[in-house]
């Protein structure tokens, strides 16, 4: 058989369910707003996303947050279809968090 | 007869804010890049992201809730909607972006949930971002297993007379659950009616203030 | 290209294959080798587990909805005999409930 998919876990067994709602930050509301029009453009395809993380290994993905995950994903897929660069993205987030300060984006 | 201990009522409509009181994190900063490198490369524009993330915020199950309301009112209505979920929404000059978008209708015989085992996927240009507990893995492991139990860590006690039918959404369709109106509501106003629906009502996580079911 | 015609109708009992597809999937281990009903025909839609490789998904798959007893689905079951699940199946992961396995 093969392996069942991280995300493949309904009838798991699980703990108490949380719920505390935590108010969505600014930058994962862009996020949000980015990734929906990755998808109306058609640079990303919504099953393409889903197929990313179901790639995240087993750890990263117990252990990841929801936002994370669609952090990750979206940027892995993007690497992935060549629309950016793994290097640049890299170096500008150090420069980003370098300067310690969202201004200038 | 139902207690609502962990309800939550409709989210505020926020305005839409810059962050400046929250430390800049490796997530944020990511993302911030990755933005930058798609505004540069002319992928998308700032003004797209500004507008899509306007467009994002006009989802609450407050838009829900006020088409609920008329379809508990209005028969004709309600049995629009039951046919065409987006087209009732068009009516009232909700937008959706949905491909696929069905209510489903609680009844005395049965009480209907719904959940996204596989992911998280919920309507949220109707309602916007689902609930914490909606995408939590918890959630989405126990509700197809064992809802009775779930819905009793929501403060739902659903009795043995009336059957759960649970609905996962692991294709294009999303789903809304139509609660049913509760007793000693004649007089109320369609605006009344609408506050009584919240957001863990169209989950099937809640019902109504007042709702009664069996005997 | 003309749609394609659905192979099962409502009200047909279905056995949800286990296809052992590696890759993307949008058919829940849970429901794996369970004995179904179809609920309804929900239409043909773009197969996801190609679309999921960057390929177009065509042709279109007949999708439908099946609805499960909660009781054929877990062995310990807490609830009513009338507890059901539904969720949206595609039709190569379909088979007629009486037929043989292979």
């Amino acid at each position: 058989m093969t392996d069942k998919l991280t995300t493949d876990i309904g009838g798991d067994p699980a703990g108490p369910i949380p719920m505390e709602d935590h108010d969505q930050l600014f930058w994962e509301k862009q996020m949000i707003a980015t990734f929906n029009l990755l998808q109306t453009k058609k640079i990303v395809a919504t099953d393409e996303f889903r197929r990313v993380v179901e790639e995240m290994p087993a750890d990263y993905y117990k252990n990841s947050t929801f936002y994370g995950r669609r952090l990750d994903g979206i940027v892995r897929l993007l690497i992935e279809k060549g629309v950016i660069d793994a290097d640049a993205l890299e170096k500008r987030t150090r420069a980003i968090l370098a300067a310690g300060t969202r201004d200038h984006v | 007869m139902t207690g609502d201990t962990h309800d939550h009522a409709h989210d505020d409509h926020r305005p839409i804010r810059e962050d400046d009181d929250e430390l800049l994190t490796e997530g944020e900063a990511r993302f911030l890049a990755l933005k930058g490198l798609l505004i540069d490369q002319g992928v998308i524009s700032a003004d797209e992201i500004r507008a899509r993330l306007e467009f994002n915020e006009r989802g609450s199950s407050h838009q829900a809730a006020r088409m609920i309301a008329r379809a508990w009112v209005d028969p004709d209505y309600k049995a629009r909607m039951l046919a065409d979920t987006k087209a009732a929404a068009l009516e009232m000059g909700i937008e959706t972006t949905e491909a696929k978008l069905v209510t489903i209708e609680n009844t005395p015989e049965r009480h209907n949930m719904v959940v996204c085992t596989l992911c998280s996927c919920y309507p949220r240009s109707l309602l916007g971002e689902p609930p914490a507990f909606y995408v939590s893995k918890a959630y989405r492991s126990r509700a197809v297993r064992e809802p009775r139990k779930v819905l009793r860590e929501f403060g739902v006690e659903i009795p043995e007379q009336v059957d759960i039918a649970v609905h996962d959404s692991n294709a294009d369709f999303r789903y809304v659950v139509m609660p049913m109106r509760p007793a000693g509501t004649d007089r109320m106003s369609e605006e009344e009616l609408a506050a009584l629906i919240t957001r863990d009502c169209v989950v099937g996580c809640a019902l109504p203030p007042g709702t009664e079911l069996a005997d | 290209m003309s749609e394609p015609a659905p192979n099962y109708a409502v009200g047909d009992r279905v056995r949800i294959v286990d296809l052992r597809k590696p890759g993307h999937v949008r058919t829940p281990t849970y429901v794996r080798e369970k004995v179904g009903m179809i609920e309804r025909y929900c239409g043909a839609f773009e197969n996801p587990e190609e679309r999921a490789y960057g390929r177009w998904g065509l042709p279109r798959i007949p999708l439908y909805r099946v609805r499960f007893g909660q009781h054929d689905l877990w062995p310990d079951y807490d609830g009513t005999p009338g507890d059901v699940l539904e969720l949206e199946i595609y039709d190569h992961w379909l088979a007629p409930a009486e037929e043989a396995r292979s």
